[in-house]
């Protein structure tokens, strides 16, 4: 059934505020990176030279840049695969909960709402090689830490941060997806002579895999593009290129570097890779993960 | 195969409620006993304690003599069919009946066979590569009965399987069930809330009241000898007219100002809930035992159901006659009531008289 509008003006009407929000926060923007990803200027803004695609040619022969490509790579595997499995043991244990649930999902759920850089620093407090507790924990049991000097050291401190604030969200989709699955289900499986773990990997997990696909490319994108925050507050992309992900990249380029043909022709990497992705997403939710 | 034996089963849950207080049924080897009772009568956590679902309070379960009460669903060598049906989505019809022999660890070419045989006897040989998702409810409820005969249990366990059936398909399943049971000789516990279910299916029926067994026998015991006024209202279709009366000096007194009195030779005396069916009530052209002022006439070609009010006395009467009939609203009917189809009950015992 279609609902018909004897007004021509007032469907434009209704759309309107969306689309003035797309078009100016969105689009144009997009566009200004486009455009600019073609040009070369100098740091004032003062004059700017059409170079055709030098931009992104140099970029292609830049060893940083492919550095920090696989920087993004490491640094989002990692916070997709621990982001999620820990999100699923959460989950897991608090379907099972009778008394207080609401409690433990509440409380489980607020670091969803702490701000990327404070989540940051939070971290970086907690693992200062000097005065934070974990960093001394870790020297009491032998272990050194020093994330200003260890690459590898950092890039662990950014993962944990970055998947601490996202462990929740994916609690949240985990502990819903769980809770759809039919009790009788379960039953079925224990009557058919399935244990506990049998029952998790034949019954459950099939059942969560569209929830747990979704939440992988949701994971990805967030690590791509949404842990700016958490990086420029603990290690600023250091020690030397450890921790330089992609996004960081186009910021320090550009707004450091100032030199924002690059960092336009970065961007407009990135954003084919988003498109990619939701390209990639919407194909598999709706054929492949389907039971 | 097995006897299965219910020792002062019960059922208490750790806020304090007794869904069951305690049920003692001892249930032959290959008997299809149905379990039946209005809804939160305890049916259904009566059978999911036998599956192991629920755990047992008070009393002892065996199944071949030995105590249960402590294993798992999966070492009691039952099988359940759910009112959902509970299919694995994921998984072929195939891979649904295989499933709890592959936990056993059989080899891959005897799951087949047997997946084969009991899908042949079920007449889903051509379905076995389909998804749960692709099937419609009946071949669902086959395929749930499929995987519970795969394994050949030592019991069959059964909650509300035809409740989400339509109509047609509820009777024909009715049959088949049996049918299969029969040929199985696999002991049974059937659970439905359903009585003409109960009645057509058991051997022996369990009419449950509030966690009570009320009465336990085959239904043709039940339907000739309710044992409680619940009984009696429970089992047939439409339901048993009863009546709160009186007995004194050998006469049954029903209504405030002693509107009617029915002579009868019992000895009993004092408040009583007297019954009578709606097929055992006799149309008579003199005057009656009572009369019925007709409110409502059901025709349904083979019988008609006829509902009113007892003159005299304000209480509800059924009266069911064979064949059509067509009574005019607001007449009148001259009813009698034969004594050899009564059923007492003391009002303060609610036991048989």
């Amino acid at each position: 059934m279609t609902v018909t509008f004897p007004h021509k003006t007032l469907p434009w009407l209704l759309i309107a505020p969306q689309l003035l929000v797309t078009l100016i926060f969105f689009l144009w923007p997009a566009g200004q990176a486009i455009e600019q990803a073609f040009y070369q200027e100098d740091a004032f803004g003062l004059s700017r030279e059409f170079v055709a695609l030098e931009n992104f040619i140099e970029l292609l022969q830049d060893p940083y840049y492919y550095n920090s490509i696989g920087v993004t790579l490491v640094f989002s595997m990692a916070v997709a695969v621990s982001g999620l499995s820990i999100a699923l043991v959460l989950a897991t244990m608090a379907d099972r909960i009778i008394r207080g649930q609401m409690v433990y999902q509440t409380l489980l759920i607020w670091p969803y709402a702490v701000a990327p850089a404070l989540a940051g620093v939070l971290w970086w407090i907690l693992f200062d090689p000097a005065q934070g507790p974990i960093a001394l924990w870790l020297e009491y049991m032998g272990i050194e830490w020093d994330h200003f000097v260890n690459g590898g050291d950092a890039m662990i401190l950014v993962v944990i941060a970055a998947t601490w604030k996202q462990i929740s969200y994916n609690f949240l989709f985990f502990l819903a997806g769980l809770q759809a699955i039919p009790r009788s289900l379960i039953e079925a499986a224990a009557i058919d002579g399935a244990g506990p773990v049998r029952r998790f990997w034949d019954i459950v997990f099939p059942l969560l895999s569209p929830t747990a696909f979704f939440l992988l490319v949701m994971n990805i994108v967030y690590a791509f593009f949404e842990t700016f925050g958490v990086i420029d507050a603990t290690t600023a992309g250091g020690p030397g290129q450890s921790t330089k992900i992609l996004v960081y990249k186009v910021y320090e380029d550009g707004f450091v570097g100032l030199d924002l043909g690059g960092s336009a022709a970065q961007s407009v990497i990135l954003m084919m890779i988003v498109g990619l992705m939701t390209v990639v997403q919407f194909r598999f939710i709706e054929r492949k993960v389907q039971y | 195969m097995a006897a299965v034996v219910l020792n002062k089963v019960g059922k208490k849950y750790p806020n304090g409620f007794h869904a069951i207080p305690s049920i003692d049924l001892d249930i032959k080897d290959g008997e299809f006993i149905v379990l039946v009772g209005p809804s939160g009568c305890g049916k259904s956590t009566l059978l999911r304690m036998v599956a192991g679902l629920e755990t047992i309070s008070d009393g002892e379960l065996s199944i071949n003599g030995t105590r249960m009460n402590e294993r798992e669903p999966a070492e009691r060598d039952i099988a359940m069919v759910f009112q959902s049906y509970a299919l694995y989505p994921h998984m072929s019809v195939a891979g649904n009946m295989g499933y709890g022999l592959k936990n056993r660890g059989v080899d891959k070419e005897v799951i087949e066979q047997k997946v084969n045989d009991v899908a042949a006897m079920l007449d889903l040989s051509h379905l076995l590569d389909r998804k749960p998702k692709q099937l419609s409810g009946g071949q669902r409820q086959r395929v749930a009965m499929g995987r519970a005969m795969v394994r050949d249990p030592q019991v069959f366990l059964f909650d509300e399987p035809l409740s989400n059936l339509d109509a047609k398909l509820r009777v024909q399943m009715r049959v088949e069930i049996r049918q299969l049971q029969r040929k199985l000789g696999t002991t049974t516990l059937y659970v439905t809330h359903d009585q003409v279910e109960a009645m057509t299916l058991a051997d022996r029926l369990v009419v449950l009241n509030q966690g009570h067994a009320e009465q336990v026998g085959s239904p043709l015991d039940l339907y000739e000898r309710p044992a409680t006024p619940f009984v009696a209202a429970f089992i047939g279709s439409p339901a048993m007219n009863l009546f709160s009366a009186h007995l004194q000096q050998n006469k049954l007194i029903l209504g405030q100002n002693e509107s009617i009195m029915l002579e009868c030779d019992h000895s009993f005396e004092g408040q009583v809930v007297w019954g009578i069916r709606p097929e055992h009530l006799e149309v008579t052209e003199t005057e009656g035992d009572f009369k019925m002022r007709v409110k409502a006439v059901e025709s349904l070609g083979a019988e008609t159901l006829i509902y009113g009010a007892i003159e005299g006395v304000n209480e509800e009467v059924v009266l069911r006659l064979s064949g059509p009939h067509q009574p005019e609203i607001n007449s009148n009917i001259e009813l009698n009531a034969p004594q050899d189809k009564w059923h007492l009950f003391d009002a303060n015992t609610q036991q048989r008289l």
